[in-house]
């Protein structure tokens, strides 16, 4: 069961779809670790237990703060989201995708015992097989949260919905299976394009899928239109979880909430706040409106 | 009947364009060429378009509709002419050629053959500069004399010797890669400048190509503006641009995602007050048949199989638009080099004259 209430951490890593002045602002405030286990504790006080996480660096020192204190957040749940994308783009372009994989698989010094695993003598290894390279990659991503309670974990939207354009069928099924087995989680996928992708994955097989996706009263970040989402919510055949409700502040909260969670039916919602005001009034938003919902 | 396409360069610009238009209902990309056999090798088995690693071949082949050329800058012309003498429709990576001249041949080649051609200036497809560009044209904010267009990203950090971007001859370098984003934009929306003055181009962590290229635009009717960008400053997440834009009525500063008007006197027309006003992008915005990486990426390519669709060969962002970016590239390239000496004393972190390409040193002569 998906949680109502999943607090997102684009606030935190100064991502704000809006405005790149208010991004900044926002890099600002959440310089420090306090400053964002802060906002953290507010959420968790006020009964938040599920927390989305991208693979941001950052995020490594937040899970070793949830780790040093086990009794303060013995309920958290948490929904890793990877990979974080910017970290990868300058090695990409600099030395192209597979350059990169290498330098990051190489490099990264927790990567020491996947090298004995690629065994000597293969420099590249994304030629010999793209589904172990990834088991790979997602490995590294994980490590960060080792030893917390991991409910979902989701492929972030950038190599979602790329792959998705691929249809590399194989991927997504190997994601979903290597998580499961060695993680023992569910799989979600973040997409801007949630009505092809949930077909997509009902193509490959997969039944009832988690996916993540803006959706919002106002239509922002809705591929190809806010109608096919209304549709596809409707057949009710995958788990949706609502993420940019408020279109970065274009619907009102009250407004946002109700047309997610009462007139779509939604039972999952993510979002990001920074004040205590705000964390508590779309909570209570979020939560007063899906235990009403009929659907 | 699906457009045929090929791809030509399978790196980061051209993955995302296969991405977008693989979903396109009236496409069918039947080829990919990468010199590289690398990541096809590993693709092969998930991609049902065929594998080359020589375009030539590809396009004698494949009897394609259109190209896809996302290779670096060095090599388009020759492929961009390959593509022309077959007939074949082409979307090209920016920038369009490394020489004004070379660009000029490929033009002139062009004016006799029905062919849609566009260059990947993605600015021109941003929601935010589309309606700015509209908002100047209304004369909303008076005559325009004044603008800065600048662009920052942390792209290049330390010195790295290795992949092309630290190759100028190979089409890296700040000015080739990253100002050519900004210079482009000045030109949609002010046209060409008629004339370039005080550049510089320095180095900051580059041993052999600049990392920050600035200069002043000047127009004939009396419009200057300034270009400033910097590839090597950390404080930005992700590429930014910022353009302001000074008019005898008032004031616009815009980046990708919002833009502010300032007005000396209400507008009720555009909806704007005395003073300033904010726009955001999400109430404009509108969402793409197929997203990946940003809206701006999707609209280029679709507006471009579009064109090819309807025969439409006055396009927003083609070769000749590309060229006149192409050609003011070239412009503060050689100012900058021409003022080397006189500010070496002010500037030390110059990009050194000696090291500069043969392209460089024909301008000089």
């Amino acid at each position: 069961m998906l949680d109502n209430v999943i607090f997102g951490d684009n606030q935190f890593f100064g991502i704000n779809h809006m405005s790149e002045e208010k991004a900044e602002a926002l890099t600002v405030k959440f310089r420090t670790l306090k400053a964002i286990t802060d906002v953290i504790d507010v959420a968790y006080d006020n009964g938040i237990r599920a927390f989305m996480f991208n693979t941001h660096d950052r995020t490594r020192e937040i899970c070793d703060h949830f780790r040093s204190n086990p009794k303060r957040y013995s309920d958290i749940v948490l929904y890793p989201s990877m990979p974080y994308a910017h970290k990868y783009a300058n090695a990409v372009a600099e030395k192209g995708i597979f350059g990169a994989i290498n330098e990051i698989l190489l490099t990264d010094s927790s990567a020491g015992d996947i090298l004995g695993m690629i065994g000597k003598g293969s420099k590249m290894l994304f030629d010999k097989d793209v589904i172990k390279t990834m088991q790979l990659l997602i490995d590294l991503e994980m490590k960060m949260f080792r030893g917390l309670n991991v409910k979902v974990v989701f492929l972030q939207n950038i190599v979602t919905d790329l792959l998705l354009g691929f249809g590399m069928k194989e991927i997504f099924v190997g994601f979903i299976d290597y998580i499961k087995d060695k993680y023992g989680a569910e799989v979600g996928f973040n997409s801007m394009n949630m009505p092809k992708l949930v077909a997509f994955l009902h193509e490959c097989g997969i039944e009832n899928p988690i996916v993540c996706s803006s959706i919002n009263k106002a239509g922002y970040f809705m591929n190809p239109d806010i109608e096919s989402y209304e549709k596809t919510i409707k057949e009710g055949k995958f788990r949706p979880i609502a993420m940019s409700v408020l279109a970065s502040g274009a619907v009102q909260p009250k407004e946002a909430i109700e047309y997610v969670c009462k007139n779509l039916g939604i039972k999952s919602v993510v979002f990001g706040a920074s004040s205590t005001k705000n964390i508590i009034e779309t909570k209570n938003l979020i939560e007063s409106f899906c235990c009403t919902a009929a659907a | 009947m699906k457009l045929k396409a090929g791809f030509i360069g399978f790196g980061r610009m051209g993955i995302t364009h296969f991405s977008i238009l693989n979903d396109h209902p009236d496409v069918d990309v039947v080829a990919i060429c990468d010199e590289s056999s690398t990541l096809l090798d590993a693709l092969k088995k998930y991609i049902k378009a065929k594998n080359y690693s020589d375009y030539k071949k590809m396009i004698d082949e494949e009897k394609l509709d259109f190209v896809v050329i996302s290779t670096p800058t060095e090599s388009h012309a020759e492929i961009i002419r390959t593509a022309i003498n077959n007939n074949v429709h082409i979307f090209s990576e920016k920038p369009f050629c490394l020489s004004a001249e070379e660009g000029k041949g490929i033009i002139d080649h062009l004016s006799e053959k029905p062919l849609v051609n566009q260059v990947g200036y993605v600015n021109r497809f941003n929601e935010v500069f589309v309606e700015v560009k509209k908002l100047l044209q209304t004369g909303l904010i008076g005559d325009i004399r004044n603008f800065s267009s600048e662009m920052y990203g942390a792209t290049v950090l330390k010195d790295t010797k290795s992949g092309w971007r630290n190759k100028k001859k190979m089409g890296g370098g700040c000015m080739y890669e990253m100002a050519s984003h900004c210079i482009d934009l000045a030109v949609y929306l002010f046209g060409k400048p008629d004339k370039v003055a005080g550049s510089i181009m320095q180095k900051v962590y580059s041993s052999d190509v600049e990392d920050l290229v600035s200069s002043t635009l000047l127009y004939n009717q009396g419009l200057c503006g300034t270009i400033h960008v910097n590839w090597s400053d950390a404080s930005y997440r992700k590429p930014t641009n910022i353009v302001k834009i000074f008019g005898t009525k008032g004031r616009i500063v815009a980046d990708k995602h919002a833009y502010k008007v300032y007005l000396r006197e209400p507008s009720p027309e555009h909806g704007f007050n005395e003073g300033w006003n904010t726009r955001y992008i999400t109430e404009f915005a509108e969402s793409v048949r197929f997203y990946v990486r940003g809206n701006e990426f999707t609209r280029q390519l679709d507006y471009f199989v579009d064109c090819i669709g309807k025969k439409e060969f006055d396009n927003t962002a083609s070769f000749a638009e590309a060229h006149k970016t192409d050609s003011v590239m070239e412009d503060i390239t050689g100012d900058a080099a021409r003022s080397f000496d006189e500010l070496a004393d002010f500037v030390p972190s110059q990009t050194d004259r000696k090291r500069s390409s043969s392209l460089l040193r024909k301008i000089l002569k």
